[in-house]
């Protein structure tokens, strides 16, 4: 059986190996599509790490006038306690522009075990940081009062980076860095989508910022009471315009740039989408003009066979197998094409992303090719063989 | 013999209704495609406000120093352009901007993100921004540091509502007064060089503008007497960046050029990878994205149609038509379709712009279908005709007499 719809697709070599050639592309085009919104769903659906609702993120071009650590930090410390009288303000922390959702990042690197780890992303966090957005805990504890008395540099680190870096092993109390500098993990946090929520989470590191870097910050993160409004934002406004005279300041709120960080991803994803879906309607009804001709075209094969014996399901039976079978024989050439994806590593993505959009495509070619020769397909089986032969 | 022709296309056209509604369907969805895409660009590189002059302008938007282990890139300093720039011989006019940054204001209650540019006075000379009121700040109001702001059409409708004549008023942002002294036009945002909510003198920045480093965050336009200067002033810019000291040890060259309007606003910072060249690329991937497969679509189609013309082809043959007589007329046929698509496209992506425009996505970008946009659609309907005509009408050609009068 087999065997002989290979003999009726290779007769018409001609014609099929352009029908082939448009379903190998189909296919590509869908495997990447479905690799695209595979790798997005699964990022969205793994948990954000903060908390972005009621915070506020105000960044200034502050010019203290004063190169010493000290009293800069002395100078945010007050800032920091004159907005804390404020009754809606929860926590404020003073950080480097790398927030979630700016765009903005900071990398790091260190040695570990022999091993240059590389690409972590670096946060300044003071004691009230967790707060400000809420992080998970999960093993550990967050920065306290007294840090500055140990010997080797605290950090908290991110699940990620652990599992980097420990693998199962135990995190706490490790030390991390170079002799000079060497660091000891106190904590681990869960993983936070500082991109956006498509966007995988990076590796992260937290440290504590030390007086000498309060010269460069120009970022607050500020935690309010729900239902903070816009009134309460001018009066917080004055109050950090009044302490910082020299600085340009605009607040922004998390939430608005997780809408506009969140369609970096969304809008080329859609308009992809849009676009592909167009194609595949496209390819749908060509294929099925195209199966319907050749249909037609059959009716005296179709007739004899009919008159021999064959019902009207085995006629459709065969004519669906058929087009099912030149599926499968694009999609070998495309599996071979896709496979290599993951096999070369090509994007960095996780494997189970590109096998899960592999699948999504093959079932979805298979049924697009179903769906287009079932009608067909039909027609062919009602095709009474005396008018089919008469005709001839 | 093209009337003949266009005869027997609208008489096949009109045969097989599914196939035609198969055949125009991809060809007018590809092309509304295309069109929007090109609408979108044309607007964003192609239109001229406010740079008008923009064909005698230089930008320089990026500086970058660099070593064998470092890179820094930012934007200018005000120093670097007023001073440097400014020395090389033949440029007239220089227009200096910092690049645009948000604040906000409170009026009422109500919060206003306000993007602000500080600028000098050329800037007003060498753009040609439309004032819908007043006029812009003067040279000597910028040497007295006084508080003066040209807002825009926008900002004006945000903060005073719907007064006409704000010329005087004043307004708040960043916790500073300042008095209005003109309203523009909107500018889109796509113009990332140029927009801006309120523009403010660069004397009042509260940032020291005086400082002698080459980085900052200003961008400088030079403005050229006549187009044939701009090779020249591009030569003599080189050159003097090539004579600046470098400022560390750390650098061994200062990658800082003045170049042409596309040039910038592509400028990825990188002088090896130009950001032209990358766009130019993505540009070409997403038009084969959308191209292959539709083209494919429609050689399939065209060949089942061919072979149900077979007997007419045999008797054309067989009364002494040649190929090249047949292949011209399937190719002239396939044109006609491919425009008739091209027009449904036409009217398709007229909808969609006006879609677009209406939801404002992009506030005040107006996409509309231009010149520029109908030619390069045209163009794309005659490639696309070709291309899916050529293999069809070459199959036709070698139908065998015989076997094809013989189909019937």
């Amino acid at each position: 059986m087999l065997k002989h719809l290979f003999i009726l697709i290779w007769n018409k070599k001609k014609q099929n190996s352009l029908l082939l050639t448009e379903v190998l592309v189909s296919f590509l085009v869908l495997f990447a599509v479905f690799t695209l919104l595979v790798f997005n769903y699964r990022n969205y659906s793994k948990p954000r790490g903060f908390e972005y609702s009621n915070v506020w993120v105000a960044n200034f071009n502050n010019d203290l006038g004063t190169t010493n650590g000290d009293s800069a930090a002395m100078f945010y410390d007050n800032l920091r306690r004159n907005m804390l009288s404020l009754p809606q303000v929860k926590a404020v922390c003073f950080t480097n522009a790398n927030t979630p959702f700016s765009g903005n990042t900071s990398q790091t690197g260190f040695p570990y075990k022999g091993k240059d780890v590389r690409s972590i992303n670096y946060y300044l966090a003071e004691d009230s940081y967790k707060d400000a957005l809420q992080l998970h805990l999960l093993e550990g504890r967050w920065f306290a009062k007294n840090e500055g008395a140990a010997k080797n540099k605290p950090i908290v680190i991110n699940n990620k980076l652990k599992t980097e870096l420990f693998g199962t092993g135990k995190a706490l109390g490790q030390l991390v860095g170079d002799d000079k500098n060497q660091m000891q993990v106190i904590g681990v946090v869960e993983d936070g989508k500082y991109t956006n929520e498509y966007m995988p989470a990076g590796k992260a590191m937290y440290v504590r910022p030390d007086t000498s870097e309060y010269h460069w910050m120009g970022t607050a993160m500020i935690r309010v009471a729900p239902g903070s409004d816009a009134a309460f934002e001018g009066r917080l406004y004055k109050l950090m315009a009044n302490t910082m005279k020299n600085a340009n300041i605009e607040i922004t709120h998390l939430e608005d740039k997780r809408k506009s960080a969140n369609n970096t991803t969304l809008v080329p994803v859609i308009i992809l989408g849009t676009v592909s879906g167009f194609l595949i309607i496209n390819v749908a009804l060509g294929l099925f003009g195209v199966l319907w001709y050749n249909i037609n075209k059959r009716r005296g094969e179709i007739g004899l066979r009919r008159a021999v014996g064959a019902t009207g399901n085995g006629i459709s039976g065969q004519l669906v197998a058929e087009s099912l079978l030149l599926a499968t024989l694009a999609l070998l050439v495309g599996i071979f094409f896709a496979i290599q994806f993951p096999l070369l590593n090509v994007l960095d993505l996780p494997t189970g992303v590109y096998l899960w959009a592999l699948l999504f495509a093959i079932v979805f070619i298979y049924a697009l090719v179903l769906v287009c020769s079932l009608y067909p397909g039909k027609q062919a089986a009602a095709i009474y063989p005396a008018v089919a032969l008469h005709e001839d | 013999m093209l009337i003949n022709y266009f005869k027997i296309a609208i008489a096949v056209l009109k045969r097989r209704k599914f196939f035609t509604f198969i055949s125009l369907f991809g060809i007018s969805f590809t092309l509304t495609i295309m069109l929007v895409l090109a609408a979108f660009i044309t607007k964003v590189v192609g239109d001229n406000y406010p740079d008008k002059k923009r064909d005698r302008c230089l930008y320089i938007n990026h500086i970058e120093l660099c070593g064998p282990n470092s890179m820094n890139g930012s934007g200018l300093s005000f120093y670097f352009l007023d001073h440097y720039a400014r020395s090389i011989a033949t440029p007239v006019k220089i227009a200096i901007s910092s690049s645009s940054a948000g604040t906000n204001t409170y009026v009422n209650n109500k919060k206003i993100a306000v993007n602000y540019k500080y600028t000098n006075a050329d800037f007003w000379d060498v753009l040609d921004h439309e004032f819908l009121e007043g006029k812009p700040f003067t040279a000597q109001q910028i040497a007295n540091g006084e508080h003066v702001t040209v807002i825009s059409e926008d900002m004006r409708k945000a903060y005073f509502g719907n007064a006409t004549s704000v010329t005087g008023k004043y307004i708040e942002a960043d916790n500073v007064q300042y008095r209005v002294t003109g309203v523009v036009k909107n500018i889109p945002s796509t113009l990332y060089m140029l927009y801006s909510d309120i523009y403010l003198p660069y004397t009042v920045s509260k940032r020291d503008y005086n400082d002698k480093g080459y980085q900052g965050g200003y961008m400088g336009i030079l403005l050229a007497e006549s187009k044939s200067d701009l090779p020249k002033i591009q030569k003599e810019f080189s050159q003097m960046v090539a004579r600046l000291p470098l400022p560390d040890k750390q650098y061994d060259h200062i990658n800082c050029t003045a170049g042409t309007f596309i040039n910038a606003i592509v400028n990825t910072g990188n002088e090896k990878h130009s950001g032209l060249s990358v766009a130019i690329t993505a540009l070409a991937v997403f038009t084969l994205f959308v191209m292959l497969l539709p083209t494919l679509n429609l050689v399939n189609i065209n060949i089942t149609r061919i072979m149900e013309r077979s007997s007419e082809i045999g008797v054309r043959k067989a009364f002494g038509a040649s190929s090249g007589a047949l292949v011209q007329q399937f190719l002239v046929e396939n044109l006609i379709l491919t425009l008739l698509g091209g027009l449904i496209g036409i009217v398709f992506s007229a909808i969609i712009l006006a879609v677009i425009n209406h939801m404002e996505f992009i506030p005040n970008l107006e996409l509309s279908i231009n010149y520029m946009v109908l030619i390069i659609g045209l163009v794309i309907c005659l490639v696309f005709g070709l291309v899916s005509g050529v293999y069809p009408a070459w199959r036709m050609s070698r139908l065998n007499v015989v076997n094809a009068l013989k189909a019937q």
